[in-house]
């Protein structure tokens, strides 16, 4: 496809609130882990997560929209854009449900009348509709709900209402919360690490959580020098709900089509951001992928979550926002969490910082009932 | 990089809606008195997919079944390469209900695996594509009362592109029951009976083979008076002295309907909704059934808007035979 401006960035993460706070922890390979204070679960297995600071925002389902606002409002003010600058422009959201935020607003009642009632849980649709006429946004809304690649395929979706000429500017959102839903669920499906994300580590034994809210503000044009998307692809890997087909050959495909999308070689590429869940079957698949795409010119590759914690829907905005971060301040973040290569894998991920490099940048996104998302960006 | 015209025709190959009665012939049809039932659908999914889905959610059965019906009425083995897109206003309701008192107190505490996996908004796309061995772009659109005009937006816009050939676009909800439960999530007028149900359409470039055309999918600002929309719309779609009908979708008042149909005389205004009630993607159960046989060729007009005021016209022609 045709290059799409990335004009500007918006994070709000357990780092705090910003790109630029994500990126200095980053810089000072110091993970995002906070303690779960949220509330209290009903296992006993201790688990790492990446919580942010809800202080500033309102309590219940309202703090999903304003966190939303939070990062939007970064993303306009790189662009140099108020409100008013958003008539006709799209908003495309990414994220898996919005049960974190009918969670939030069920304990937020109970807390405030002791009455346990179980709340309405909005379609993320809706919130969409309300974030785009708190903004001003008269061009299209459109939400994306496809598990942790939600917000990569609103991204591709947004490229495309661009280049079609249907807005002139596209606001990308992922969005995710914690819960006791998705941390029970996955501690249920035995998916969660104890000791955190380890990408393409010998010992991984499953993800960490996070939650997140990114903002991405794109813009068509011609312009072939700063920040730009690509292309990318999506596909449908029916292999299993919950698990990759093992030789990695629905994740090669997505990323040979995310290359085709974009006009690409991989010998183009010059860096890949790993799905990296440290999970064993999505890490023991991505690398089957890597390996046999790239063969022996694999490029370096990293994977961010133990920084940022699995932040599902939102993860596409959210890792783009923060890794496109890092590559801006002149570096690539070694994957924290790997220490012992798998023999298995025949690959390891970056171990040290490098120089931030020129050329494309592949970034892999991949999701339950295995849709799958790969997105190619340039940073000059 | 895509060398686009963005105005290729795209044609409609195979239509199903199933409706809430289990519904998917013009003879089953059934006009709604009222609330329908639950809907049992295990023996039909047997039927109709050949297999039980054991741990699938009513949602994945609801949209198992129409996507398989559809792709049964297609005259030709579906390719691998068809896009997905499927259209859900509220997704999985009864799933997300019940993961929720699983898990919050007074409930158990700890989630049913399969339970979790389920409540996962985009597993229906997952078996329907599992099922009908499509492994290409797969899209779960949750736009509120557009979800599925949504969904039909995009897969045409990436056929005229030239992304790819052939689409599969559904749209699917369910209720639950009882009906104050499900009105927490939906907006219906006191008469207007709760449905569920879902529609199909298989999209191509091809028109070797079609029973449709997708005209358009338009989305209109907000505050947009119709009537002007409409004719504007009906000037660059309608052939001369084609059968014109209205389908006005759940969000569209009654007097509204009366007002465009009086606008234009030549209108015949059909309003599917009794036969499948009101919900979210409704539009999808709309658009197919007019291809129900024997199918009356002629323009037919969608018209909805969701609860903000966006609005959404989609033009669909019916084929002779």
């Amino acid at each position: 496809m045709s290059a799409i401006q990335i004009r500007g960035l918006g994070l709000v993460s357990s780092y705090g609130m910003g790109v630029a706070c994500a990126v200095e922890g980053m810089r000072a390979a110091r993970t995002g882990i906070t303690p779960l204070t949220l509330f209290s679960l009903p296992f006993q297995d201790q688990i790492q997560v990446n919580q942010f600071d809800h202080a500033p925002f309102p309590p219940g389902a309202a703090g999903a929209t304003a966190v939303i606002e939070a990062a939007v409002q970064e993303a306009l003010t790189e662009a140099q854009l108020t409100r008013n600058g958003l008539q006709d422009a799209a908003l495309v959201l990414g994220t898996s449900s919005f049960l974190f935020a009918g969670e939030a607003e069920y304990r937020h009642r109970l807390a405030a009348t002791g009455q346990a009632v179980m709340p309405v849980v909005s379609p993320p649709g809706q919130v969409a509709l309300r974030v785009a006429a708190d903004l001003g946004i008269e061009g299209p809304v459109l939400t994306l709900t496809t598990a942790c690649s939600s917000s990569a395929n609103a991204l591709l979706v947004a490229a495309g209402l661009l280049r079609r000429g249907e807005a002139r500017r596209a606001l990308v959102i992922g969005i995710e919360g914690l819960s006791t839903i998705a941390l029970n669920g996955f501690h249920s499906l035995m998916l969660l690490d104890p000791e955190g994300c380890r990408p393409f580590d010998a010992q991984r034994r499953g993800m960490q959580l996070g939650e997140a809210a990114g903002a991405v503000l794109l813009e068509a044009g011609d312009d072939a020098h700063g920040d730009r998307l690509l292309g990318g692809a999506n596909l449908c890997d029916t292999h299993h709900m919950t698990s990759a087909t093992p030789d990695g050959s629905a994740m090669r495909s997505v990323m040979e089509m995310a290359l085709a999308d974009a006009g690409l070689q991989p010998a183009d590429v010059a860096l890949i951001k790993a799905h990296g869940t440290g999970s064993l079957d999505n890490d023991t698949a991505e690398a089957a992928a890597l390996r046999t795409l790239f063969g022996t010119e694999l490029p370096p590759f990293t994977g961010i979550k133990r920084y940022l914690g699995h932040t599902l829907g939102a993860c596409g905005a959210v890792e783009l926002a923060a890794f496109l971060g890092c590559l801006r301040a002149g570096f690539v973040p070694p994957a924290a969490g790997f220490s012992r290569p798998d023999p298995a894998l025949q690959i390891q991920p970056l171990t040290e910082f490098r120089p931030a490099p020129t050329g494309a940048v592949m970034l892999n996104f991949f999701g339950f009932g295995g849709n799958y998302a790969s997105l190619l960006i340039a940073h000059d | 990089m895509h060398k686009n015209s963005y105005s290729r025709p795209v044609y409609i190959h195979a239509a199903a809606a199933l409706g809430p009665h289990g519904d998917s012939t013009r003879s089953e049809r059934r006009v709604l008195h009222g609330d329908p039932p639950p809907l049992e659908l295990k023996e039909l999914v047997k039927t109709i997919v050949g297999a039980p889905l054991r741990q699938a959610s009513h949602l994945v059965e609801l949209a198992a079944i129409g996507s398989q019906l559809c792709l049964k009425r297609l005259p030709y083995a579906v390719p691998e390469n068809t896009a997905l897109y499927l259209g859900t206003g509220l997704a999985e309701v009864r799933k997300n209900e019940a993961v929720f008192r699983q898990v919050m107190p007074p409930g158990p505490g700890m989630a049913s695996p399969f339970d979790f996996i389920n409540a996962a908004n985009n597993m229906a796309a997952f078996y329907v594509a599992k099922l009908g061995g499509l492994r290409a772009r797969n899209l779960t659109v949750t736009q509120a009362e557009l979800s599925f005009e949504w969904a039909l937006h995009l897969a045409a816009a990436d056929l005229r592109s030239g992304e790819y050939r052939q689409a599969l676009v559904g749209g699917v909800d369910e209720n639950s029951h009882p009906r104050a439960n499900h009105l927490r999530r939906i907006t219906l007028r006191p008469d207007q009976p709760m449905g569920e149900g879902c529609g199909w359409l298989v999209l191509s470039v091809a028109a070797e083979q079609a029973c449709g055309e997708l005209l358009e999918v338009r989305h209109l600002a907000r505050g947009t008076d119709l009537v002007p929309a409409l004719h504007a719309a009906l000037a660059a779609w309608r052939r001369p002295d084609e059968p014109l009908t209205l389908l006005p979708g759940f969000c569209i008042e009654p007097a509204e309907s009366a007002r465009l149909a009086q606008a234009l005389p030549e209108l015949q205004v059909q309003d599917y909704l009794t036969l499948c009630g009101g919900f979210h993607s409704a539009a999808a159960f709309g658009l197919a059934a007019v291809f129900d046989a024997p199918a009356a060729a002629g323009l037919y007009v969608h018209l909805n808007r969701d609860l903000t005021g966006h609005v959404m016209l989609t033009g669909v022609r019916v084929l002779p035979p």
